[in-house]
């Protein structure tokens, strides 16, 4: 919906009103953003042009997040939506469908570099990046009945590389300008801005890596989350989930992870906010690592954490992995 | 024995099957299982051309369930005594990209479960448990092993006879807790055993426990006080209890439903409402839709999330809307069905297969398709004898040459 419109409507009907409602509040785009991560970028490219509701919030775990009636309701009356695609959120083609929505359901990673899920070997390997639209075409197929989903043909964690964060943004200063010309100076402007935090940040993360020797970078986490990761940076993760949480490891997946993070010799091992550590835990303690901390891989940290941002994940990841790896 | 009969009907339909699908080619099957009111049998209808399958003799009249795979079908027979396993047919296999289905013959599995008033029956994760009341027992057995034609359960006992409810969890199993001053009333709440039956910790109070459902990861128990809400936590249940909203009227739920798609529970309220549930907020938790008359029965579609369907004693099968909380459209199917008398005479029950909404008319003798698209009425298909309880199965998947 156009924002000019909109607020054409509102000064007819304040004009026959005595009180004035409050206009910069009623008159802001309504985004949705599928989970948290994208809330964050979202806030930074609208800022107060934007009411942004998030509808996996911080430490959730969108691969298996079960959409409530209150959440179609959200989607139905937005005016943009922004999601992350590549199958990440599962619950996207019911969710929409059940919320008729009119708006543009706007999936970020699309024109993006993107990686193939390469779930049989366990962990993602530079050769097998794939470039281009193919992508987003992954649409969840309509399988048999219910809500089941499934496994995409591509790795859908494209945030975890700070060079498609800055698409992101830029797919979202799109999305925001398509629905409210009259901000778009606006948030051209912030999307710039931020963006010149990402790339600072990006050659913080290079810096840090440079600083681990090369056959200290492998490490173990939960699930495949750092694929992108590990193809910009050279960090290589190993995890006993695939690319998403929704089917557990086997004993066999765990059997093999053990075996391999002794040929490799792994060097620090992580639990992730959205997971239970438990299985990480097991790994650690029948391979002797020592649990590096916590990363954050598909959620931010709630206010009070020290993963609020997508910056400070960032952050929070790097110095976390090269404070394991070098104090091991 | 219809052993030789149903396999040979299952060469034919392969035969079919193989002769037009010379390449993957995409397949829509739909099955009806429906019970009589008054004689031992279930009853197979082809949904996609309303033809007959096959009629199962059983050994009492039944009320059915369908597993979460659509794999198998229980006929739960309590003045019987038993419980008996049919194999729908229908199957499917994820292939990631596309899901394949497998489309054989019904056959009884060979799976009877016996005992003293086989009541509630209750499936998470692949796992059956059900409920003899008469023996306050709990008989567990795996949809695998069903489905391999074998009746190998395992028992988790409570106390006391009563008309309870068991529930597999991981490891563990949910028990309501029989009431033990008066032991002809509803269970006072739930345990938790472990593996080897011992209780964990103590009870969660939930008087007059009477109806569970899941939808997605969360399972919930119906009580007079509001709900108890069953989640994981490091691979135990955690269970908390969500009291009824201070706005509701004077009720409760002894119905439960879970959503498909979306996550919420519906539930009865009072004869002529129902309530719809999020189980995940603190307020707000409870929406109530009041009815034009009293309630019969009520469904959720497992396909449009967006909406669940209650059948009312007037003869009018509603559309409710679940993300609004209303009811979006009313159609009149059958003569009225008086719901004074007992709760169980024969009345409508509702199903959904695919694109068709299936309402079953006892006193007539045949079940009412309606577009569940358009909300309209399509047709009707006559059935044998009073048709009373109904699940369906099926769906819709490819299908390869040489499978
Ligand atoms: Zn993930």
């Amino acid at each position: 919906m156009s924002r000019t419109l909109k607020l054409a409507a509102v000064m007819g009907v304040i004009t026959s009103l005595p009180i004035i409602p409050s206009v910069a509040a009623a008159e802001n785009l309504k985004v949705v953003a599928s989970f948290s991560i994208i809330g964050d970028f979202a806030k930074n490219v609208g800022g107060d042009r934007v009411d942004i509701i998030t509808l996996v919030g911080p430490n959730g775990d969108a691969h298996v997040y079960e959409p409530k009636p209150a959440d179609a309701a959200t989607v139905g009356s937005a005016d943009v939506v922004l999601v992350n695609g590549l199958q990440f959120e599962g619950f996207l083609q019911r969710l929409v469908e059940a919320s008729a929505t009119k708006a543009p359901v706007v999936e970020l990673t699309k024109g993006g570099e993107v990686l193939r899920n390469t779930e049989e070997e366990g962990h993602h390997d530079q050769d097998k990046a794939a470039k281009g639209e193919e992508g987003h075409a992954a649409e969840a197929k309509e399988g048999h009945e219910e809500g089941h989903h499934h496994h995409g043909e591509f790795d859908p964690h494209a945030w975890q590389s700070v060079h498609n964060a800055e698409l992101y943004v830029k797919n979202i200063a799109d999305a925001f300008c398509a629905a409210d010309a009259a901000g778009c100076d606006t948030y051209r402007a912030n999307a710039e801005s931020y963006g010149q935090q990402l790339a600072a940040l990006e050659e913080e993360i290079k810096a840090a890596v440079a600083e681990i020797p090369e056959d200290k970078r492998t490490i173990i986490t939960s699930h495949d989350a750092y694929g992108y990761f590990e193809h910009e940076y050279g960090i290589k993760f190993l995890a006993p989930e695939g690319v998403s949480t929704e089917s557990e490891a086997s004993a066999a997946d765990v059997a093999a992870l053990i075996k391999q993070i002794r040929q490799d010799k792994a060097s620090a091992i992580f639990v992730e906010n959205v997971t239970n550590p438990r299985l990480i835990e097991q790994i650690a303690s029948e391979t002797g690592l020592k649990i590096g901390g916590e990363l954050y891989s598909d959620a931010l940290s709630d206010e009070n954490g020290p993963a609020a941002t997508y910056l400070e994940m960032m952050r929070h990841n790097i110095t976390a992995i090269k404070g394991a790896i070098l104090g091991s | 024995m219809r052993t030789n009969l149903a396999s040979a009907t299952a060469i034919a339909l392969f035969l079919s099957l193989s002769t037009s699908a010379a390449h993957a080619e995409e397949v829509t099957a739909w099955r009806l299982f429906i019970s009589d009111h008054a004689d031992p049998k279930v009853t197979v209808i082809d949904a996609v051309d309303g033809g007959k399958l096959d009629t199962f003799k059983i050994k009492g009249p039944a009320s059915l369930h369908r597993s979460e795979s659509g794999r198998t079908v229980f006929a739960v027979q309590g003045s019987a005594g038993v419980v008996t396993g049919i194999a729908s047919g229908i199957s499917f296999e994820d292939h990631g990209e596309h899901g394949d289905i497998d489309v054989e013959a019904p056959k009884l599995a060979g799976v009877e479960i016996t005992g003293k008033k086989p009541s509630h029956f209750v499936e998470h994760d692949g796992d059956f448990a059900a409920f003899f009341d008469g023996e306050g027992v709990a008989r567990i057995i795996s949809e695998k092993v069903v489905l391999e034609g074998k009746s190998d359960f395992r028992e988790v006992k409570t106390d006391a006879p009563q008309h309870g409810v068991a529930v597999t969890y991981g490891s563990h199993v949910l028990l309501s807790e029989p009431n033990r001053e008066k032991p002809d009333e509803l269970p006072v709440g739930i345990r938790v055993a472990d593996e080897a039956g011992a209780p964990i910790g103590g009870i969660h109070a939930c008087p007059d426990l009477h109806g569970e459902a899941s939808s997605g990861n969360i399972l919930a128990f119906a009580c007079a006080t509001g709900l108890l809400v069953v989640s994981h936590r490091d691979g135990t249940p955690a269970i908390r209890h969500l009291p009824y909203a201070d706005s509701l009227p004077d009720g409760k739920t002894t119905t439960l439903i879970g959503g498909r798609g979306l996550q919420y529970f519906l539930g009865n309220y009072g004869a002529d409402k129902v309530v719809l549930i999020d189980p995940t907020v603190e307020s707000n938790a409870f929406r109530l839709i009041s009815l034009p008359t009293r309630r019969v029965h009520f469904a959720v579609d497992p396909v449009r999330a967006k909406y669940a369907y209650v059948f009312t004693e007037d003869g009018q099968l509603h559309q409710l809307d679940v993300v609004k909380a209303e009811i979006a459209n009313s159609l009149k199917l059958t003569d009225p069905y008086s719901m004074d008398g007992h709760w169980s005479e024969p009345r409508p029950r509702v199903a959904v297969a695919g694109d068709k909404i299936v309402v079953t008319d006892p006193l007539k003798g045949v079940l009412h398709l309606v577009d569940a698209t358009s909300f309209e009425k399509t047709g009707d298909i006559a059935v044998e004898g009073k048709p009373f309880n109904i699940v369906s199965v099926g769906g819709s998947g490819q299908t390869h040459e040489g499978e």
